[in-house]
């Protein structure tokens, strides 16, 4: 089938990054599964303090690691860095807690070499629902996605998902300023600048304890939103 | 009296150590010399920020030197953490490259294909 073929060679072609801080626990599975379907796997080791690097050493990854921990953003940029610098066509953003499904990340990535747009978001909010999302995520999110559509004009459902696709293009337009989680409303917003084309498909996040436990306090989205108004104030 | 010995003798220490600074340019030395000037200025004649105070609409010269000070380290506090953001953004960069120069020896290892 001409459509499998396409896919293989868009996996071939392409870098899934992932971050990884403090994520001893989990990270060896995750790897595993994602090493299942695709062949080229950047890990930033987001200067863990656990045995993150360790574990890392002995996965099939590209290893990057950071001397001290930086934060989401400065993460992210480093991993898309080292994948256009290996020559990726296609970056596929995933986050190392196993919230994301590997099989989203693939229908992502196909959606991708579909080259209908230059970037593809998971969404949580389309399609079936995410798997034990506590309603205050859910409210905190839509007010994200809100507050994203409002200040970069991009019709978006869910800007702060971790499962991301990027075309070499559009990676490459990227300039990422905010090392903390204030970077998923600022790459939108480059995005948009450089004129990008923003798709998105519906994705499953799996909220298990781990994840919760480790994700976003949601408090910690009054700290974000001032981080961007402040990044904003001084452009 | 004392107070005004002990005010002065501040501000002319601190005058020097400004002077004696290198790399610092005439014009910020001739910014803090008139600074210095002025306060040594309200120093000796306390009744002269009062005389402001009127003209501004403050009651006392006190509150105006109040009000002028926690507006000055406000600016302070706003000019440092422009410098810290800028400081953090060249430290986010240089650990950033650091990771990719350290990256290319391992990645034979790591790439198992």
């Amino acid at each position: 089938m001409p459509d499998q073929e396409r896919l293989r060679g868009a996996l071939e072609r392409s870098f899934v990054v992932v971050r990884a801080y403090n994520e001893a626990q989990v990270l060896g599975p995750v790897i595993d599964d994602l090493h299942r379907a695709f062949p080229n796997i950047v890990l930033v080791n987001d200067g863990s303090t656990d045995a993150t690097a360790e574990i890392a050493r002995s996965l099939p990854v590209h290893l990057v690691t950071h001397l001290v921990n930086l934060g989401a953003g400065a993460a992210m940029q480093t991993g898309l860095t080292y994948a256009l610098n290996c020559g990726a066509d296609y970056i596929v953003t995933f986050d190392a807690d196993g919230q994301h499904r590997v099989d989203d990340a693939v229908a992502l990535l196909y959606e991708l070499a579909s080259g209908k747009c230059d970037v593809v978001y998971g969404s949580r909010f389309l399609g079936r629902p995410s798997i034990g999302m506590p309603a205050t995520r859910r409210c905190i999110l839509k007010a994200a996605a809100w507050f994203s559509r409002v200040t970069t004009h991009a019709r978006l459902t869910d800007a702060h998902n971790g499962l991301r696709g990027f075309t070499r293009k559009a990676a490459a337009a990227l300039e990422i300023s905010q090392t903390g989680m204030a970077y998923a409303s600022e790459i939108t917003s480059q995005l948009v600048r450089h004129g990008m084309t923003i798709g998105e498909i519906p994705v499953e996040i799996v909220y298990t304890d781990y994840s919760l436990a480790k994700g976003q306090s949601s408090l910690n989205s009054v700290n974000i939103l001032l981080d961007l108004v402040i990044g904003r104030l001084l452009k | 009296m004392t107070i005004k010995f002990i005010l002065l003798a501040t501000l002319a220490s601190f005058f020097v150590y400004i002077l004696l600074l290198p790399r610092k340019s005439m014009l910020r030395k001739g910014f803090v010399l008139a600074f210095v000037l002025v306060m040594v200025a309200f120093v000796l004649n306390p009744e002269w920020s009062s005389a402001i105070a009127a003209r501004v609409g403050v009651g006392r010269g006190v509150d105006l030197l109040f009000y002028l000070s926690h507006l000055a380290l406000f600016f302070i506090a706003f000019v440092y953490y422009l410098k810290f953001k800028d400081v953090e953004l060249r430290f986010t960069r240089l650990v950033q490259q650091l990771a990719l120069e350290g990256a290319r020896s391992s990645q034979n290892r790591g790439d198992s294909h």
